[in-house]
């Protein structure tokens, strides 16, 4: 709901986007009426109370309120998604909200953590993350998989197979456990801003994922973009590689300009695209994977992009030829539309599906003023105001995964089933064929609910030294309740919801106090609702 | 089945029936909630068509070539706009060449299957049961793909404050064919697809033959009733897609897939597109309910490589048609109500680019197939555009002739007896163009 992107349907470029040709029937004219959010929600406590056993309608008067971001606005007429879905009455701390939202799982290490630092002192060390020591983790990743450090000449002779097995787990690994969460959780992000379809990339992935994405994920975003642009993953995936100037191929010029930049509605035009993809002839990929500008594919005609004219050139320039394209990366990162656009996607990954306009503003200003420091953006994003008053956010499959692995301290020696779970889960990692990368929607997601239960059921019941393992003795240690205390510290930051905790423990108590049993609960608190969200 | 469709039964008694019934079931409950209250005030139909076809909606993903699909082998500037990619008339001695549909329009064989033509969707097309229509797609002329589906799926373009579906509206517009169905809409797809945002009783399922929370069959009613206590608070969507989740586990357990047997020697592809289409035919045999179901296909944005004789999109179109082909044998020509429909984003340039592919352009083909299609034909609006540069929009892009709202909005109509295509299709008054029989 209020998508302020794409509110001025006017500046939306030459597109022209006219709305519709024919006059639109009065009579027709849809009384598609307000309010509808609340009425979607209001719909579905009604089915709820005549369907199901009076249990626990006090959690949902309980949910604290969302405000509305600007006063006195009403919800936008038209049918809403629920998407501010306001958090938990037990989740009271700000501290633990922003554990939640920089890492991929709360864990008790990182609530203690937060309790010793304090707010602003453990974001601070987040986003400062080449100073938090993870040799631990990187020389695990070394060993067993050991294909990621690798040059792109030897990844193209090493099987494909392999090299696809070891970046998908090598992955789910370090988002587990890395102790630089925060980067994980940006690396996530820039992952999908900039995403390639491994299949049609292959290994080339590797070094994209590394040199690109992983080493830029908290830096700056021109350095980000520029070493995109210059990425022989990114050419061969959006078919840069196969442009040449008697015949431009327009696709790396769309989506560079619709998706990493200025986004759709940014205020570009389709004889722009057609520009671009001009200018960027030449840029090319060799070899095994080795990005080159090939003067000889350039087309030295004049062009315009966005109101800028290059003058014609010629090829005696030979290498100079790629300055065009750079001048036009250079006009990208610093176009206000790029600024609003990175601002808004970022807030919407950080801190609510619906970022108001003071906010956006608030973070677009950020960017401009550090040339789009990525921390300096973060910083502005996840301020004690904002953030313990934002709505809850639905992990998406991968982050419950990872958080599931995280909550249960699972023992991975081996990331292959994970890895296949994830696609059973639905988001098996680069497997997004489409260059917009996996939705961040709450309505996209939420309706696969149920293979999340099928991968709690299977992943409570891990105990395989060569593997993965849960290991149950300290839940088995006690009785029933201090089984689901514990959960709740280890899940749940110590803020589980009194319905999952009279649910767990109800389901606990009905059977033998054994390992089946203690695992069979495990698998409900992961599969619970409260676990869904971050 | 049939008598569960009202196929054979007369119908205004059939109709009243399931309204009575409707309206029983509902008193237990109450009327909001069957339907959402964000619903403007819909017409609920007392005169039914005959039957009330189930809708199996396929999006094309990628913006399909419709110039390599329903080949205009007639228009010369055809061949002189793709010199490389070009299917060769069906007069020509080529083995590659394609299949005459009107005299103007072909199928390249990827469509028909192989080289006699007789496989694929030229049976459907032959029996008059498979419509083209070329020169459609959508009058917004966005050309991001993301733009394009989301217009297409919504239902209406350029609108940030509309986010159900057109098939999700449908389906909360009309009471179930079946009052007790649990299962009304489903997406093969692990998120639910924009097209079906705001159906009830509908869920995304990748694999339908793999739905099960797995562990101990023994406990598994005690996990159920914990997961319906612990997700009975939780706001929408989370609450109904739990719940119904819940339920469909015992309904999908009950059904055989690895058993089934499909009618008239039908052979689906091992393709993901022909294993989502085998799925819905055994959910729809099974006679649970299902009134939608949408299935996506994707490979279609051809910008280098194109090669629709025998490489990439060769391979796109033969999974399309012989999956589609396999359906329409399985359950079509069985004489089940079923309509199908499919569509894409936009068409692509007129003239190939310079990696043997075509960027994204303008209009394309879309398909309706099903007994009450008035199918066999290529239908164009008026006059075949053109693909002279004088007659391309912005000197590019086959014109879009036909919204593809005016086709769907038919089929609402008259084969799935909605009524209320003002809350289907917001703002848009269609023009019936004789797509129904």
């Amino acid at each position: 709901m209020r998508m302020t992107t794409r509110s001025g349907a006017a500046v939306s470029g030459n597109d022209e986007r006219q709305d519709e040709v024919s006059a639109p029937d009065a009579e027709q004219e849809p009384a598609l009426t307000r309010p509808s959010r609340r009425s979607f929600v209001f719909f579905g406590a009604l089915a709820a109370a005549a369907v199901l056993p009076g249990r626990g309608s006090a959690q949902a008067v309980r949910r604290k309120r969302i405000a509305p971001d600007s006063p006195g606005t009403e919800p936008l007429a038209g049918i809403q998604p629920n998407e501010m879905v306001g958090a938990f009455a037990e989740w009271d701390s700000g501290a633990t909200r922003l554990v939640r939202r920089v890492t991929l799982g709360i864990t008790p290490a990182e609530v203690q953590r937060v309790n010793s630092m304090g707010y602003q002192g453990y974001l601070n060390y987040q986003l400062n993350s080449s100073r938090i020591d993870d040799t631990a983790v990187e020389n695990t990743i070394a060993a067993k998989w050991p294909l990621m450090s690798q040059s792109s000449d030897t990844l193209f002779s090493a099987d494909a197979g392999q090299v696809q097995n070891q970046l998908r787990e090598s992955t789910i690994y370090r988002s587990a456990f890395s102790q630089r969460q925060l980067h994980q959780r940006m690396a996530e992000f820039w992952s999908d801003h900039f995403n390639q379809d491994l299949d049609k990339v292959g290994y080339l992935l590797v070094g994209d994922q590394r040199d690109v994405v992983r080493k830029n994920a908290l830096g700056k975003f021109a350095d980000l973009l520029k070493a995109s642009a210059h990425s022989a993953s990114m050419m061969v995936y959006l078919d840069q590689n196969a442009s040449r100037n008697t015949a431009p191929n327009q696709n790396y010029a769309r989506e560079i300009m619709e998706l990493h930049t200025l986004g759709v509605d940014g205020g570009y035009s389709q004889n722009d695209v057609a520009e671009l993809s001009r200018v960027l002839t030449g840029w090319t990929v060799i070899g095994r994977g080795q990005f080159v500008f090939r003067p000889e594919l350039h087309d030295w005609g004049s062009k315009t992009v966005l109101g800028v004219t290059i003058p014609a050139g010629s090829p005696s320039l030979g290498q100079d030829g790629i300055k065009e394209g750079e001048q036009m990366l250079d006009l990208l990162i610093s176009h206000p539309s790029t600024a609003r656009f990175i601002a808004t996607k970022m807030l919407k990954w950080l801190l609510t599906p619906s970022p108001s306009e003071t906010q956006i503003a608030a973070v677009a200003s950020a960017y401009r003023a550090t040339n789009g420091d990525i921390k300096a953006m973060v910083r502005a994003i996840l301020n004690e105001t904002w953030l313990p008053a934002s709505p809850m956010k639905l992990k998406r499959p991968f982050h419950f995964l990872v958080s599931a692995m995280r909550s249960t301290n699972a023992n991975v020696t081996s990331a292959t089933t994970l890895s296949n779970s994830l696609t059973n889960l639905g988001q098996q990692l680069f497997a997004w064929d489409t260059p917009d990368g996996y939705p961040d929607k709450i309505e996209y997601w939420a309706g696969n609910v149920l293979p999340r239960w099928s991968f709690a059921t299977t992943m409570s019941n891990f105990n395989s030294t060569t593997t993965v393992a849960v290991d149950t003795t300290a839940y088995r240690a006690g009785s029933p309740d201090a089984a689901v205390d514990l959960m709740d510290q280890n899940f749940f930051g110590g803020e589980m919801p009194l319905v999952t905790r009279n649910g767990l423990l109800s389901y606990l108590k009905a059977g033998t106090f054994n390992d089946t049993r203690v695992r069979e609960t495990i698998a409900l608190a992961i599969s619970a609702n409260a676990f869904q969200w971050y | 089945m049939d008598d569960q469709h009202g196929i054979d039964c007369g119908c205004e008694e059939y109709n009243e029936l399931s309204r009575r019934q409707f309206i029983t079931a509902s008193a237990g409950v109450s009327a909001a909630a069957f339907f959402p209250a964000w619903l403007p005030k819909i017409v609920m139909s007392n005169h039914y068509a005959s039957n009330r076809d189930i809708i199996v909606s396929v999006f094309m993903r990628g913006g399909a070539d419709g110039l390599s699909i329903a080949v205009p082998f007639a228009d010369p500037n055809y061949y002189t706009s793709r010199s490389t990619i070009a299917i060769p008339r069906p007069d020509s001695s080529a083995a590659t060449k394609g299949i005459n549909l009107d005299g103007f329009f072909m199928f390249p064989q990827a469509m028909t299957g192989n080289a006699a033509g007789t496989g694929g969707l030229m049976p459907a097309y032959t029996a008059t049961d498979l419509l083209i229509v070329q020169a459609t797609g959508q009058l917004n002329n966005s050309r991001s793909h993301f733009d394009a589906q989301r217009y297409m799926e919504v239902g209406k373009p350029v609108d940030p404050n509309l986010v159900t579906g057109w098939l999700g509206r449908h389906l909360a517009s009309m009471p179930p064919i079946k009052s007790d169905a649990l299962l009304r809409g489903i997406g093969i797809s692990n998120g639910l697809q924009k097209t079906l945002v705001g159906a009830p009783k509908t869920l995304p399922i990748a694999d339908p033959t793999k739905f099960s929370i797995g562990g101990s069959d023994a406990t598994q009613p005690q996990r159920i009733a914990f997961l319906q206590g612990d997700y009975a608070a939780a706001e929408e969507p989370m609450h109904s897609s739990a719940l119904d989740a819940t339920n469909t586990v015992a309904l999908l357990k009950s059904v055989n897939f690895t058993g089934y047997v499909p009618a008239n020697g039908a052979v689906y592809p091992n393709s993901s597109f022909g294993r989502a289409l085998r799925s819905v035919a055994v959910l729809i045999k099974n006679d649970i309910g299902i009134e939608a179901a949408q299935v996506d296909i994707g490979g279609w944005d051809t910008h280098s490589g194109q090669d629709p004789l025998a490489g990439s999109m060769f391979n796109t179109m033969r999974d399309f048609s012989n999956s589609l082909g396999a359906f329409y044998a399985d359950v079509i020509a069985t004489g089940l109500s079923v309509t199908v429909v499919a569509i894409s984003e936009f068409g692509r340039n007129v003239r190939e680019n310079g990696s043997q592919g075509t960027d994204h352009g303008r209009g394309t083909t879309m398909l309706a197939m099903g007994k009450g299609i008035k199918g066999g034909r290529v239908l164009v609006k008026g006059a075949w555009p053109g693909l002279a540069r004088e007659n391309l929009e912005q000197g590019q892009d086959l014109k879009v002739t036909v919204d593809y709202r005016d086709i769907l909005a038919e089929i609402v109509q008259n084969r799935l007896a909605n009524p209320n295509l003002g809350v289907v299709f917001p703002t848009w008054t269609p023009t019936m163009l004789g797509v129904t029989r």
